[in-house]
């Protein structure tokens, strides 16, 4: 093994070789030296960069490609991370030892939780970010991060082979050829080209081929998953334009400042890395008639509203805004880009009228009249593959090893990037090591549910998380990411670090003390109304109060609660996040022990696993109708609660697949123990490595 | 493990109407937990019904029903009198029987109560069941998943249970659209609407609020129109012996084309004229229907508008209405006129009704077929001339009564098949599930304060909104999703 100072200078002298072209793998000439990785992971956006580290931090030997090395963590739209549900999403990311919510805590400029009021399991943790900043912390992380090397280049086409049997897939396959011709070989390779497959951007009635302003598309590459068959859907989005900072009125409009203090958004952090007063405050203005007015006036200059892509049944474009909701006020937030930069981003402008009509209209908004357009807002249309096509782990149905995430997938947000990177990097890791795939289940966390609505129901609109669409929104909360994600990361995928580990131990162990010594403090009400007159107890109930329905009340907290009965309580008081999170868990506790039988019931239906190589087309003894049968086939469910959740397949028709499994496995159970022996034989495999 | 099983499948069959089956939170936890109770022996005329419960709080039911005796010994029937706990009302004096698991026919603890058949008798005990507890209805197939869960039944019994869970389903898919067309189904319907428009307001709130701009007074509509919802609820549950007015019995529909006969055969069966009888094609409008026993078993009869096209307004509606019952019904009474099956509206009828019901290639309904070819004193004496592909049938003749016999033992074979099964005509059932949903939605409801813990307060609606999806068969988060888009401007 290498330390991990050494690593460090290793990866980062390998990438030094990397701009020299081809100095690296072309080799003494002789005998041409075609490199070998476990995994490749292709793209370097916000799921590759989460990829490509869970991989290496699995263990997996690991090569990042990217079309241009300096572009890593580019945060292409909006200068923000988080918010309501996404920041949820970062929890889980961080739960796992992902890196977005590290380097946010390093590079925010503007750090405010979301829906405060509204109740601990529905917080939105959101910063605004220096892009700068951003994108040299994650270049500094991934370049460091021991076992991963980077490189660039633009992958032109797959190596494939035959697939392995007894196992669902046409393919197998085993790496990547570039542009120039080099091929690198991988045991796994991950897919987060973005909006790079055919990537289209627009601006008025002028189209570019480009994945992003300024970056070539990928072409060649959306041709082979088309070839290989592949179902590809397109999208669009678009991004607003870019104003210069001193041309911008700020005294006249409304001002946001940040939280004091700050909260981070990793597990390991107690603070941010600048204080309140030094973050940069946002500012709020509004459209108007006049905006709707040039709008409305050149609809025909305006291709990208046109066209029948489909964009999202939310309003991405002040175009929709205009359109579907007349005759309102629209609310534009001036956000810093950074500490040092000159450019303010208007978020709720996007836009993809020509340039000059997009001066225009930024001018007649208040607080901008003599603002400056630094670069015009503009349109991306791209292909996207059909979600249900790939597996929770997401791995792809049709090529084995290969793997799937990101907007490829056809969600929209760095956030739901960075979820599926992780999961991504670690199951493509976890492949190369014959392991169990590692999935997250809708019932404990937000990854769970993007992942199971991607691949039972696809996504016909750029998916985006909202709370509204997890079922047990109390449950999955931001505060307790770690206890749902952080040990099974550990245990399962080897993708957390021990430091982290044991913090979530310790973690975990303090609120289970603390609150069965909370249940276990009980005063009558009147006893309670005298330790903590502030607290609106009625004395009227006879029955013996616990401390912990006492923290149920608003007004009290673990300070308070400890000032009552210090001597058993005072221990639990003293880490501000210890005694915010038993709080939240006394908020809860009632309906949680509801929700848990639900959430159980889910778990069995998703322990039953229906096999992968199963062809639902030819299956004979089972009584299913064609469209079922289309259904399952496309989808591929793993398991009986996936399959369950597939619109259109019916309950008999669970029934009958169920009892198809159920027949099956008992005669495989009959027969051999191979799969067991394959296991030993991958376990001696890797040990043989390991020496 | 298998156990899961059971409940994933009571969770997609409760909502056959609902087009998304994913399910939102929402009902509560029908899991292993819960203790289900069903009216378990058939329809029709019985002396005695037998209602059944399993679950663990199987022993409480049968306590609080029978108090204050104690629990009979295990396996023994004994005779009690059985009262309402909550009113202490007697309501029958009857067998009950304990079976403590593992050795019941669920594997779980099961009683059952053998009371007087009545309708009544019935209703009321299901009422009270519902009120303990605990207690719920029983969804499709419940008791044969449960046993086959706990090992009760072998694989191959379990064959039969998919077709069974089908057949329920769509026995209740048919309930419900009957229902739905009522009074009390425009008012759940319209208190789902009212109840989906709130949450997704709440939810709205909760995830855009702070970032967009939301109008003014979102929640405090929500607030309003929840508790509105309240006092509506409530008032009708207090309300509900009067309110609802569920009929028994096999849902039998007669149809056809115009002038073949089928308010004769409406007459001839209910003994009485129901319905004005003419030579004139279109005679009847709307939709008659009349309560009769056919060959022993209670049904509901209906005639119908004779199905064609191009006609006047009013009887255009009635041949809406006609098409409208027929999809609701357990089994068509087709009847065409023998004398006539060459013309177009005989042949429209076979093909679009007669032929895809038999074959059962019309929507996978497990709907029943008797086809009937009326004016049998027409035909010229050595039968019909009638063309191959015609499926099976009955001849008849309304005027002389030839083939009534043979035409009621087919309705009996029928019927009993129909009726055998309790889950076919259980509107008393039906109410008790009704009335505890209802109940459900309302305490939820009470637990709705939105000036505290928002997400809470929108748990509290979308478990209220899980019990009345039970009730319409909706309830999806895509359904909240686009109430939320069409409503608001939000997204970046």
């Amino acid at each position: 093994m290498f330390s991990l100072r050494g690593c460090g200078r290793w990866v980062a002298a390998s990438l030094i070789k990397q701009h020299l072209p081809s100095a690296r793998f072309s080799g003494d000439g002789a005998a041409p030296w075609t490199p070998h990785f476990d995994v490749v992971v292709i793209g370097g956006g916000h799921a590759g960069t989460e990829a490509a580290a869970a991989a290496a931090r699995c263990g997996s030997r690991t090569l990042l490609l990217t079309h241009r090395v300096d572009t890593i963590g580019q945060m292409s739209c909006n200068p923000s991370f988080g918010g309501i549900g996404k920041g949820h999403l970062m929890r889980e990311v961080d739960a796992l030892d992902g890196l977005c919510s590290r380097i946010c805590d390093q590079s925010g400029v503007h750090y405010k939780v979301l829906n405060r009021r509204k109740g601990p399991a529905v917080w939105g943790l959101r910063a605004q970010i220096d892009r700068k900043l951003y994108k040299q912390n994650m270049q500094k992380e991934i370049l460091n991060t021991p076992l991963l090397t980077v490189q660039e280049g633009a992958v032109e086409d797959l190596i494939l082979a035959e697939p392995e049997p007894e196992r669902a897939g046409k393919y197998r396959v085993r790496g990547v050829v570039l542009v120039d011709g080099s091929t690198v070989y991988a045991d796994s390779v991950v897919l987060t080209t973005g909006t790079f497959l055919r990537g289209v951007v627009v601006i008025g009635l002028e189209t570019h081929p480009a994945g992003r302003l300024g970056d070539q598309p990928s072409v060649g590459l959306a041709q082979t998953l088309e070839k290989l068959g592949f179902v590809v859907g397109r999208l669009k989005t678009g991004t607003p334009p870019r104003i210069a900072k001193e041309s911008i009125n700020f005294s006249i409009l409304n001002k946001q400042t940040p939280d004091d203090p700050s909260t981070p958004f990793s597990f390991i952090n107690e603070t941010v890395w600048i204080k309140p007063e030094d973050q940069l405050p946002c500012h709020l203005t509004h459209t108007n008639p006049r905006v709707d007015e040039i709008i409305l006036e050149n609809l025909h200059l305006n291709c990208h509203v046109k066209e029948t892509t489909r964009g999202p049944r939310y309003c991405p474009s002040i175009e929709s805004k205009v359109l579907r909701f007349p005759n309102r006020l629209h609310q534009v937030w001036l956000e810093p880009e950074g500490m040092d930069s000159d450019v303010i981003y208007p978020q709720g402008l996007s836009v993809t009228l020509p340039a000059e009509l997009q001066e225009k209209m930024i001018t007649c908004i208040r607080g901008l009249e003599k603002a400056k357009m630094i670069q015009p807002g503009y349109g991306v249309q791209y292909d996207y593959l059909d979600p249900r096509q790939i597996t929770p782990s997401l791995e792809t149905h049709l090529v084995q090893r290969l793997f799937f995430a990101g907007q490829i997938n056809g969600t929209t947000g760095y956030e739901e990037a960075a979820a599926q990177g992780v999961i991504a990097g670690i199951n493509a890791s976890l492949r190369v090591r014959c392991e169990p795939p590692f999935v997250v289940s809708r019932t404990e966390g937000y990854i769970g549910v993007l992942i199971d609505d991607l691949t039972t129901q696809g996504t016909s609109e750029p998916y985006r998380m909202f709370t509204s669409r997890a079922e047990f929104r109390l449950s999955l909360r931001p505060d307790n990411a770690d206890s749902r994600l952080t040990f099974r990361g550990y245990k399962e995928a080897g993708c957390v670090s021990q430091q982290r580990y044991e913090r979530a131990s310790w973690m975990k162990s303090s609120l289970e003390e603390g609150i069965s010594v909370l249940k276990s403090i009980e005063f009558s009400s009147s006893k309670w109304k005298s330790l903590i007159p502030e607290a609106s107890i009625s004395i009227a109930k006879s029955a013996p109060l616990r401390a912990l329905d006492v923290l149920k009340y608003e007004e009290i907290d673990m300070q308070l609660l400890a000032k009552a009965v210090p001597e058993a309580l005072k221990k639990y008081s003293k880490c501000r996040e210890l005694a915010e999170r038993l709080k939240i868990e006394a908020t809860y506790e009632a309906v949680l022990l509801h929700q848990q039988e639900e959430m159980k019931e889910v778990q069995r239906d998703e322990a039953l696993r229906l096999p992968e190589d199963l062809d639902y087309l030819t299956l004979r003894d089972v009584s299913l109708s064609c469209e079922v049968r289309e259904k399952l086939h496309f989808s591929r469910p793993q398991t009986i609660g996936a399959a369950s959740r597939i619109p259109g397949v019916t309950p008999a028709a669970i029934v009958n697949l169920l009892r198809y499994v159920k027949t099956t496995q008992q005669r495989q159970a009959a027969t051999t123990r191979s799969p067991q022996t394959d296991q030993h034989l991958c376990d001696t495999d890797k040990l043989e490595r390991q020496l | 493990m298998w156990r899961g099983l059971w409940t994933l499948v009571a969770r997609a069959a409760r909502g056959p109407l609902r087009p998304c089956t994913r399910q939102g939170s929402s009902a509560p936890a029908p899991g292993s937990g819960s203790t289900i109770f069903a009216l378990s022996s058939g329809q029709g005329r019985c002396g005695i019904a037998v209602i059944r419960t399993s679950g663990p709080a199987s022993g409480q039911a049968l306590r609080s029903l029978t108090a204050p005796r104690d629990l009979p010994p295990a396996r023994k029937a004994c005779l009690r009198l059985l009262r309402d706990p909550l009113s202490a009302e007697p309501l029958d004096r009857a067998l009950v029987l304990w079976f403590p698991g593992p050795q019941s026919f669920t594997g779980e603890d099961c009683a059952e109560f053998h009371v007087h058949g009545g309708p009544a008798v019935v209703s009321g005990v299901l009422q009270a069941l519902g009120s303990v507890p605990g207690l719920r209805p029983a969804e499709a197939g419940e008791f044969t998943r449960r046993a086959f869960a706990h090992g009760k039944l072998s694989l191959t019994e379990v064959e039969g249970l998919a077709d069974l869970i089908h057949a329920e389903t769509e026995a209740q898919r048919r309930q419900a659209l009957r229902q739905l067309d009522g009074e009390l189904g425009h008012l759940c319907q319209g208190w789902a609407e009212t109840l989906t428009r709130a949450l997704a307001h709440v939810e709205a709130y909760i995830d855009f609020g702070e970032d967009d701009n939301l109008e003014e007074g979102v929640l405090d509509q929500a607030n309003s129109e929840v508790r509105e919802l309240e006092v509506a609820l409530g008032a009708h549950l207090r309300d509900a012996r009067r309110g609802q007015r569920l009929r028994s019995g096999a849902h039998v529909v007669v149809a056809g084309p115009p002038n073949a006969g089928k308010s004769s055969l409406v007459n001839l069966l209910s003994r009485k004229p129901v319905s004005i009888v003419s030579p004139e094609p279109g005679t009847t409008r709307d939709v008659l229907e009349t309560p009769v026993d056919l060959a022993g078993f209670p049904a509901l009869l209906s005639d119908t508008a004779g199905l064609r096209e191009g006609v006047g307004p009013v009887e255009q509606e009635g041949v809406r209405r006609a098409q409208k019952r027929l999809e609701q019904a357990d089994l068509i009474l087709a009847v065409l006129d023998a004398s006539d099956l060459t013309s177009s509206s005989s042949h429209d009828f076979l093909h679009t009704v007669v032929i895809p019901t038999v074959t059962g290639s019309a929507s996978a309904s497990s709907q029943r077929l008797l086809l009937v070819l009326n004016k049998s004193d027409l035909l010229p004496s050595q039968g019909p001339d009638l063309h191959p592909d015609l499926p099976r049938y009955l001849l008849l003749s309304c005027l002389t009564g030839e083939g009534l016999d043979g035409l009621l033992e087919a309705l009996r074979k029928e019927l009993a098949a129909l009726c055998g099964d309790p889950s076919t005509g259980p509107p008393l059932l039906t109410r008790a599930r009704h009335q505890h949903h209802l109940q459900g939605c309302l305490d939820a409801l009470g637990h709705y304060k939105p000036a505290k813990d928002l997400a809470l307060a929108a748990e509290a609606l979308r478990v209220a909104r899980g019990h009345l999806a039970r009730l319409t068969g909706r309830g999806g988060t895509e359904e909240i999703l686009d109430i939320i888009f069409r409503d608001f401007c939000v997204g970046k």
